[in-house]
C-alpha cells in the first residue's frame, strides 16, 4: 500500500460506507416493512414472575415475524415490544436498565411536559390501563382476515396464561379501509403514502422518501437512525443499552392512542369551507398538505389527481424549496410539519436526523361523509412510530414542528390536525391573488385530535429476545 | 456584513476565562457559573434595562469536542465566556450603554475574564470586547429586520389582524369595512404593548381582550 492510499483509506467517510447488508432474520419484520394488513390487535400485556415471563418470551418468539422477504404474504404477523417497567419486571440486570436513554427509562406519561401532553390531552384524560405502570408488552398481531386474527391472539394468549408469564390488560384493536392501497383515516383523508427509505432495508430508495442529495436526487438515510447498533446520520453509533448484542437490530418504538373528533371536524370544515373562495376540499388539503384522496398539494395545488396518487414513484417525489412561502402547500401544513424537506433550506440537510418510521393505524369503524357521526364515537388513530432515538427524533419533531412553529416562521401556531390548540389556536393558510387561493387563516382551533394514552415500548431483536428469555443478557 | 441582519446586530463575543487561581476556594469558570445561575431569565433580567436588547446569552464554555465523522481531537486554548446578543443599532452604542446601564453586571461576569479593562472608561470597555468579537454566521430562525419597539408592535398588529380576519372573512364588504374601521381605530388607541417576555405560554390573543 502507498502512503497516498493509506491516507485515503483513513479518510473513509462512516456515513458513506455501505451497510446494505443488515441481518433481516433477527430484525423484527414491522421494523423493515409496513405490512399493508387490513387489521390488527395490540395486546397489552403485564408480566408475571421473571421466570414465567422469560418462558412466556422463548415460547412467544418461534412465532415473531422477522424481516425476512415474503414469497407470499403470510395470514398474519406477529411482534413484540417492552416498556422500561416491562425489562424492570423481567429483571435485566440493573447496569442494563441504567444504559437505556433517559426518555424510554421515564415512559411518555413523565415526558408530558416536553411533549405538550397537557390540558385535554393530559394523563388524566387517558384510558385507564396508560394511567398505572402495568403495561409491559405490547404484543402486535396483523392480519388479513378476522379469523386469523382471532386464532393467532388466542394462540399468544394460550402461551401467556400456559406459562403464566403474561396477563392481558387490554386488547387494542386497530383497523383499516385500504383506498389504492392506502389507508383512510377518520377524518376522510387517504393516510401512510411514503415513509424514510433507509439502508438495508428490502425495498429500493422511492422519490421523496429518503434524504435529499445535492444534485436532487434522493437516497436512503443512514442505517443508524432507525436500527440500533448501525452508524447514524452523524457516523456514530445511536445511544444503545448494553450489552452491544442486547441493542443490535433493535429499536424504539412511539405509541400513542389519537382519539379524533369528526364530528368537530366535519362541522369546522364545512364551516370554513364555505368562507373558503377555493371551496371546502381544497381547503382540507391546505390543512394537510394532501387532498383527502391523497394527491399532494405541492405537485398538484389545484385540483385532486388520482392518477399521481396511485403512482408510487411519484406520489411522494417532491420539495418545497420553490414555494417558501407556502403559496401552494402551505408552510404550516400537517404534513409539511412532520416532514419539511428543504424547507429550511440546506438542502435539507436540517431534518435527516428528525426522522420517524410511521407504522400506526386507525381503530374505529370507518363512516363515509354521509354518516352521522358524533365526536364520542370509536375513531382515531394508533399512532406507531420508530427511530433509534425517541429523544431527537420522535420528541423532538413533536415538541418543535407539531406543538410550535417557530422553526416554520409560523410563532406560536401548531399544527392545525393533531395539536393541542385548548380552543385558542390560530393556523394559516398562505395564499397569492388568485380568487381561488387566497390566504385564509382559521383561528379559535379546538383539539380535533385527542391523546388517549401510550408509552415508549423498546423492540429487540430475535437475538435480544432469546437473550431476555434465557436470561443470559450480561452486561459485563 | 454577517454580524448585521438588516439593522439588528448579533453580536458574539469569545472572552477568555481566567485559569486557575491558587488563592480562590473556587475556579474562576466556576465562579461566573455560579453568578450567571443566580440571574433572573425574566424581564426584571439585567438586559432588560438596555432597550435595545432583543434577546441574548451568556454561556461558559469548557472545550468543544468535534462530534463526527471521520474522528478527529482539537482543543479550545482555555475555556471561555460566550457572550451573545441580538440588538438594534450599532455596536459602539451599544457596548457603551452595557459599561454605564448595567457596570455591576459587567464586572461581576467579565471580572473573570482575561484582559478585561473594567468598565470606568467605556472607549476601553469597547475596545476589549471588540477584541474578543468573532463573526456571527446565523441568527436564530425568527430574527427579522425590526427594531424590538417594531416587532413588539408588530406582534400585535398580526394578532389583532388575523383574529380580524378570521373573524370576518367572507363577509359582505360594508360590513367588513365597518368592522374594519373599528378594529383601526381600537388598534390606533391601544397602548403600546408590554415589554420583556411576560406570561411567554400564553398566546397573543389572550391579552386582546376586546377581541372575543
Amino acid at each position: 500500500m502507498t502512503t497516498s492510499t493509506k491516507i485515503d483509506a483513513m479518510k473513509i467517510d462512516a456515513t458513506k460506507i455501505d451497510t446494505t447488508k443488515i441481518d433481516v432474520t433477527d430484525i423484527q419484520g414491522f421494523v423493515l416493512k409496513g405490512y399493508n394488513f387490513p387489521l390488527a390487535r395490540y395486546l397489552l400485556l403485564e408480566l408475571g414472575h421473571p421466570e414465567a415471563a422469560q418462558k412466556f418470551i422463548a415460547q412467544t418468539v418461534q412465532y415473531l415475524t422477522t424481516g425476512e422477504r415474503w414469497s407470499a404474504k403470510p395470514a398474519t404477523t406477529v411482534n413484540i415490544a417492552f416498556t422500561f417497567n416491562g425489562l424492570a419486571k423481567l429483571e435485566l440486570p440493573a447496569p442494563t436498565l441504567d444504559s437505556f436513554p433517559v426518555e424510554f427509562q421515564q415512559g411518555m406519561r413523565a415526558r408530558g411536559e416536553i411533549l405538550y401532553d397537557t390540558g385535554k390531552n393530559a394523563p388524566e384524560h387517558w384510558d385507564p390501563v396508560w394511567r398505572e405502570d402495568r403495561v409491559h408488552v405490547w404484543l402486535a398481531v396483523n392480519a388479513q382476515n378476522q379469523a386469523a386474527l382471532d386464532q393467532r391472539c388466542d394462540l399468544l394468549l394460550q402461551i401467556a396464561t400456559q406459562t403464566g408469564g403474561a396477563k392481558l390488560l387490554q386488547a387494542q384493536d386497530a383497523c383499516a379501509t385500504y383506498v389504492d392501497g392506502h389507508p383512510k383515516e377518520h377524518f376522510g383523508y387517504s393516510d401512510g403514502f411514503g415513509n424514510p427509505d433507509f439502508k438495508g432495508a428490502d425495498r429500493k430508495c422511492t422519490p421523496g422518501q429518503g434524504k435529499l442529495t445535492e444534485n436532487g436526487t434522493w437516497e436512503a438515510l443512514a442505517t443508524g437512525e432507525f436500527l440500533l447498533g448501525y452508524a447514524d446520520e452523524s457516523g456514530e453509533l445511536p445511544v444503545a443499552p448494553i450489552p452491544h448484542l442486547l441493542a443490535r437490530n433493535g429499536t424504539f418504538m412511539v405509541y400513542r392512542k389519537m382519539h379524533q373528533n369528526v364530528a368537530m371536524f366535519r362541522t369546522f370544515l364545512e364551516e370554513q369551507g364555505r368562507l373558503y373562495p377555493g371551496g371546502k376540499e381544497k381547503l382540507a388539503s391546505k390543512f394537510v398538505g394532501r387532498w383527502r384522496d391523497g394527491t399532494p398539494v405541492e405537485i398538484s395545488p389545484d385540483q385532486m389527481d388520482p392518477d399521481l396518487v396511485k403512482d408510487n414513484n411519484h406520489n411522494t417525489d417532491f420539495t418545497y424549496g420553490k414555494d417558501l412561502s407556502g403559496l401552494r402547500c402551505p408552510i404550516g401544513a400537517h404534513i409539511r410539519r412532520g416532514n419539511p424537506r428543504d424547507s429550511f433550506g440546506f438542502n435539507g440537510d436540517l431534518v435527516n436526523r428528525r426522522r420517524i418510521m410511521r407504522r400506526g393505524l386507525p381503530y374505529g369503524k370507518y363512516a363515509e361523509e354521509n354518516e352521522a357521526v358524533q365526536d364520542q364515537d370509536e375513531h382515531g388513530v394508533i399512532f406507531i412510530a420508530l427511530n433509534a432515538s425517541i429523544f431527537r427524533q420522535f420528541e423532538f419533531v413533536q415538541q418543535q414542528w407539531i406543538e410550535y412553529g417557530n422553526d416554520l416562521h409560523q410563532g406560536n401556531d401548531k399544527d392545525l390536525i393533531i395539536g393541542n390548540h385548548g380552543g385558542k389556536g390560530k393556523s394559516v393558510m398562505q395564499g397569492t391573488a388568485d380568487p381561488k387561493n387566497p390566504p385564509f387563516i382559521c383561528a379559535s382551533l379546538p383539539n380535533f385530535v385527542e391523546l388517549r394514552g401510550g408509552d415508549y415500548f423498546f423492540m429487540p431483536s430475535l437475538t435480544a429476545l432469546q437473550m431476555m428469555a434465557s436470561g443470559t443478557v450480561d452486561p459485563r | 456584513m454577517a454580524n448585521q441582519s438588516g439593522q439588528i446586530y448579533g453580536l458574539t463575543i469569545l472572552a477568555p476565562i481566567l485559569g486557575e487561581d491558587d488563592h480562590l476556594d473556587i475556579g474562576h469558570a466556576t465562579a461566573v457559573r455560579w453568578y450567571l445561575a443566580g440571574l433572573p431569565q425574566d424581564h426584571t433580567g439585567p438586559f432588560a434595562k438596555i432597550s435595545s436588547t432583543h434577546f441574548c446569552r451568556l454561556v461558559v464554555m469548557d472545550d468543544v469536542v468535534f462530534v463526527g465523522s471521520p474522528a478527529r481531537e482539537e482543543h479550545l486554548k482555555s475555556r471561555y465566556l460566550v457572550f451573545e446578543s441580538n440588538f438594534d443599532g450599532d455596536l459602539d452604542t451599544y457596548l457603551t450603554r452595557m459599561a454605564r446601564e448595567i457596570p455591576d453586571l459587567v464586572d461581576a461576569v467579565w471580572k473573570h475574564c482575561v484582559g478585561y479593562p473594567g468598565v470606568a472608561d467605556p472607549a476601553a470597555f469597547a475596545a476589549y470586547m471588540k477584541k474578543c468579537q468573532i463573526t456571527t454566521t446565523f441568527f436564530f430562525a425568527d430574527v427579522n429586520n425590526k427594531t424590538v419597539d417594531q416587532t413588539l408592535k408588530a406582534l400585535q398588529v398580526q394578532s389583532d389582524v388575523s383574529h380580524f380576519i378570521a373573524k370576518n372573512q367572507g363577509k359582505p364588504a360594508v360590513e367588513l369595512q365597518s368592522a374594519f374601521r373599528i378594529l383601526l381605530e381600537r388598534m390606533t388607541k391601544a397602548p403600546a404593548p408590554l415589554r420583556g417576555g411576560k406570561d411567554s405560554e400564553k398566546t397573543a390573543a389572550e391579552d386582546r381582550p376586546y377581541d372575543h
